[in-house]
């Protein structure tokens, strides 16, 4: 990788510091998983486009109406024996939880993987308070045993490779050093027996909530949501506001796009429809199911032109196919959620701390292949991070500046043609060139990795002159 | 005013100035289906076939199923009441009732398929007929019996079905993950072997 | 992207030359008006042109980028086609504008603006129902697809062009939907991953050793042979203009 002085964008100097292995982890997976959902979809259906606008157009239409179709979510699941709590954020989210745990005297816990628990930091807390939470899919198992961040929202450690990974297990007592994946999964499983039959409470997040009928939608792979919804007494579920569908029906547009878009599967081993408490005569299971909504600033979004984020079913396929995300790894994001996805909503789940990440939208070369090519819910993700780019430069965010050459004596050049043509002829557009191509930072870091091609101002304007003025 | 009424009133209110409330689009569900996984053959042989893909065994008689836990060593295993009669002479000793405190002793668990669901491979499970959710998931060998007339061709026909049942689970394949380097392991918490036995 | 469902046609054309061709890439410009005119197209230079815009907007700064695109309106006046051999800039003004005067008064006098914009290739194949190109060009092209052609006729049109020329032979590449890395002013303030991406899309282009990389935007080009060159490894670029254009030099067809 080239050095050149930085002084730019965040993420950017992020990337200097990304060593070759995590980048070819990231790289190869990205590229692998991008690959796979598109020769599915294409194997599968004769026009995947139209099936993802389809998606995009019920999710629109269900945020369109949230205000009917999150009271209808709540009757059902009331009405299916689910008990329904609300958190207007974080800290609210993590008291309504731990007063469930506590009221019932729970002590341990085993999580589901669920990015909303990310969000709200929810083990830390819990751990603070004396309760075990652990984490049972085995790539975020490896994430919380290594004090580490997911850097995607589907494959944790995308940017661990076996070697790191034995060194943890042995490091936590989980036997001798071996990089065999099948025996450190092997190991994971015996471990995480005792976990499940030990936990008091099972934690979930969902993949879906479909308002008619009060099903929660859970899709894994590796069967740890059903574990943590057969050993322990008690489920709760925490839900982000957005992730209500209107029918059953639609759960078939969701999970076909879903999972392809995800792990480059035709479907889940794990597909888990929950609509309350064990059954009758059912011996394992929890016998109390609790659903807590979280809104923590979707309210907000909702009513903001980026109210197309929260269609997101949090499928990955624009992290694996982004360019920069490929180059910069999640962790570069600062944020739960990277990529395209975290780089308009991290911002703006951020509220009123929107300045502190208000360079993210800034990392995208604007390529348009996260919405236009692989988003199965069709979010123009590119627009979104273009307004955001205008967002912060009407709040001021000087993070978002940084680094990036200031506008100003180009427009005043570009909207006087006259000055404009004076420029060009006179050599000094370079001076002003959207490139801002001066003898200044902006130009040397143009020319560290790039020659620059001849300078012609004008020349063209000439041949014109002369052609039709003769 | 209670949290949820106070979201409610922000979503409300987010929404007020909606100029276009965007429709529900009318679209088919069958256009959600995939072609090649629904075509070419029965609805029984086109499970066969997707079963089989996502790493599905299936059998048709006791003689079959036998060899098949042989292979895998099975010795000690969990079944439904219901199925007793019917899993005799399989070389495998039987429980009725999954103890938890012995979890690691089953080699097999053994339960009744509500059906399955001949485009994605996928058995369907439910809370209410089968008594113990642990029996089907905590041993490396599980079983389910199937009657043919239970499966279904496309997932949208599954879905339809759903009921009310509080809990069902569409399995499919041996329980997986690509966590590690992105190379794929069976059997991580759940299942390493699935097994369909069909009988009509 | 917002592309126009029906666009303005004919033959007198008014040419945006764009910022970048007006400073660097003059024959570009120049091939663009010896097709048209060889077209039987009436080309229009108006000499206020100045810029799309889009550096601007894509930096964050929609106020200036609507002051640029506001000088461009009123620069492109009248109801017949604008016609620009730059994808990006052509994007700009149908999707980029639309977005930046969302909440602008003079929101539909931009939509019209956009609605008369054709990138050059488009405009020769679905504008003016070309389909064939007459000529030689006996070499192995690679074809990069920039990435504001996402969704518009551009890639199809420069694949029919190009693909009908005697000799001609495009040879594909791995990963052709990857972003070169350019992006603007992404290019400067994010250096490290911009050249990166560039060297990535050139490691897959030169696997499959074309004699010319061919594109629709100079401005990837730009980038791309800005990095082959520093890299000690020139990389020849062309424009598909210039090649369809050269096509008919070589036959005497233009002077």
């Amino acid at each position: 990788m080239n050095k050149v002085p930085c002084f730019g964008q965040p993420v950017d100097k992020f990337v200097a510091t990304v060593s070759d292995e995590v980048y070819h982890s990231v790289h190869s997976a990205s590229a692998i998983k991008s690959d796979k959902r598109r020769e599915l979809l294409a194997r599968d259906f004769p026009d995947p486009r139209r099936l993802r606008e389809i998606a995009g157009q019920i999710k629109r239409h269900t945020l369109d109406s949230l205000d009917k179709y999150l009271p209808l979510a709540v009757a059902s699941l009331e009405r299916n024996g689910a008990k329904v709590h609300f958190a207007a954020d974080g800290d609210e989210a993590r008291r309504v939880i731990h007063q469930i745990l506590q009221e019932r005297g729970a002590r341990k816990i085993v999580k589901s993987k669920s990015m909303v628990t990310e969000e709200i930091h929810l083990n830390d807390y819990l751990a603070e308070r004396g309760i075990e939470a652990i984490e049972t899919d085995l790539g975020e198992f490896i994430v919380q045993i290594d004090g580490d961040q997911p850097s995607h929202i589907v494959t944790p450690i995308v940017h661990k490779n076996r070697r790191q990974i034995a060194e943890s297990f042995e490091r936590h007592g989980l036997g001798a050093y071996n990089d065999d994946p099948e025996t450190i999964t092997r190991r994971a499983r015996k471990f995480m027996r005792d976990k499940y039959l030990a936990a008091d409470a099972g934690i979930t997040g969902a993949n879906f909530v479909v308002a008619e009928t009060g099903r929660l939608v859970l899709v894994t792979n590796e069967g740890n949501s059903r574990f943590s919804l057969a050993a322990p007494r008690l489920h709760i579920a925490l839900v982000g506001i957005e992730k209500i569908v209107p029918a059953d029906r639609d759960l078939a547009v969701f999970l076909n796009l879903l999972v392809r878009s995800a792990t480059g599967q035709q479907f889940t081993a794990y597909t888990e429809f929950i609509t309350g408490p064990r059954a009758d005569g059912q011996r394992s299971g929890p016998s109390e199911t609790h659903v807590v909504f979280l809104d923590n600033g979707r309210s907000e979004i909702l009513a903001t032109e980026y109210r197309d984020i929260l269609r997101c079913i949090r499928c990955g396929a624009c992290l694996n196919i982004c360019p920069v995300y490929r180059q910069a790894s999640g962790h570069a994001y600062r944020s739960v959620y990277p990529g395209p996805i975290g780089a308009v909503l991290s911002p703006l789940l951020a509220g009123g701390d929107f300045a502190r990440l208000a360079d993210l939208p800034k990392a995208c070369s604007v390529c348009g292949a996260c919405g236009g090519d692989a988003c199965p819910v069709c979010i123009p993700l590119s627009d979104l991070l273009l307004r955001l780019r205008d967002k912060a430069k009407r709040e001021h965010a000087s993070l978002s500046a940084r680094g990036v050459p200031p506008m100003g004596g180009f427009a005043e050049l570009a909207a006087r043609p006259v000055l404009w043509r004076g420029a060009l002829s006179a050599g000094r557009a370079l001076n002003y060139f959207p490139l801002d191509l001066a003898p200044v930072p902006p130009l040397s870091r143009w020319t560290a990795a790039r020659t620059l091609p001849e300078f012609r101002g004008g020349e063209f304007r000439r041949w014109w002159k002369k052609r039709h003025h003769e | 005013m209670s949290t949820q009424e106070a979201i409610f009133e922000k979503v409300k209110r987010a929404l007020a100035m909606t100029r276009e409330r965007t429709a529900y689009p009318v679209y088919d569900s069958a256009d959600f289906v995939s072609k090649p996984h629904t075509t070419g053959g029965t609805v029984e042989e086109i499970f066969r076939k997707n079963f089989a893909a996502v790493k599905g065994v299936i059998v048709s008689d006791a003689e079959e199923l036998r060899a098949v836990l042989a292979g895998h060593g099975v010795k000690k295993g969990c079944c439904d009441a219901a199925l007793t009669v019917m899993l005799q002479g399989l070389g495998v000793e039987w429980e009725t009732s999954f103890d938890r405190a012995r979890l690691d002793e089953y080699d097999l668990g053994a339960t009744i398929a509500s059906g399955a669901i001949a485009e994605t491979g996928s058995l369907i499970l439910r809370d209410r007929a089968t008594p113990d959710r642990l029996a089907a998931l905590a041993p490396w060998v599980h079983v389910a019996v199937l009657r043919r007339a239970d499966i279904v061709l496309t997932l949208p026909e599954a879905l339809a079905r759903l009921g009310d049942d509080p809990y069902t689970l569409f399995v499919t394949g041996p329980s997986k993950t690509a966590d590690v380097e992105g190379i794929l392991i069976e059997g991580v918490h759940g299942p390493g072997v699935q097994i369909a036995w069909l009988v009509d | 992207m917002i592309v126009p469902a029906e666009r303005a046609v004919g033959k007198q054309v008014q040419l945006m030359a764009t910022c970048l061709y007006d400073a660097f890439f003059d024959d570009v410009a120049r091939a663009t008006v010896q097709v048209l005119e060889y077209l039987g197209c009436e080309v229009v230079f108006p000499e206020g042109q100045t810029c799309c815009g889009q550096p601007a907007f894509n930096a964050g700064d929609w106020v200036v980028a609507r002051k640029v695109v506001r000088h461009a309106a009123a620069t492109f006046s009248g109801s017949g086609p604008i016609v620009v051999p730059s994808g990006s800039c052509a994007a700009m003004l149908f999707h980029g504008a639309a977005l930046a005067f969302e909440h602008e008064p003079d929101w539909p006098a931009v939509r019209e603006l956009g609605a008369r914009t054709w990138e050059v290739l488009d405009f020769i194949v679905s504008g003016l129902g070309v389909r064939k190109w007459e000529g030689e060009c006996r070499k192995k092209i690679a074809f990069h697809s920039s990435c504001h052609l996402r969704g518009t006729g551009t890639p199809a049109a420069a694949r029919l062009l190009l693909g009908s020329l005697r000799g001609l032979e495009i040879v594909e590449h791995a990963e052709p939907e990857q972003c070169c890395g350019f992006g603007g002013t992404f290019s400067v303030s994010f250096p490290h991953i911009s050249a990166n991406m560039g060297r990535l899309k050139l490691e897959n282009i030169r696997a499959a050793e074309p004699d010319l990389l061919v594109a629709a935007d100079m401005s990837c080009l730009m980038h791309l042979r800005g990095l082959a060159e520093k890299l000690g490894n020139p990389l020849p670029v062309k424009h598909a203009i210039q090649v369809l254009r050269d096509a008919l030099s070589a036959e005497g067809k233009i002077k």
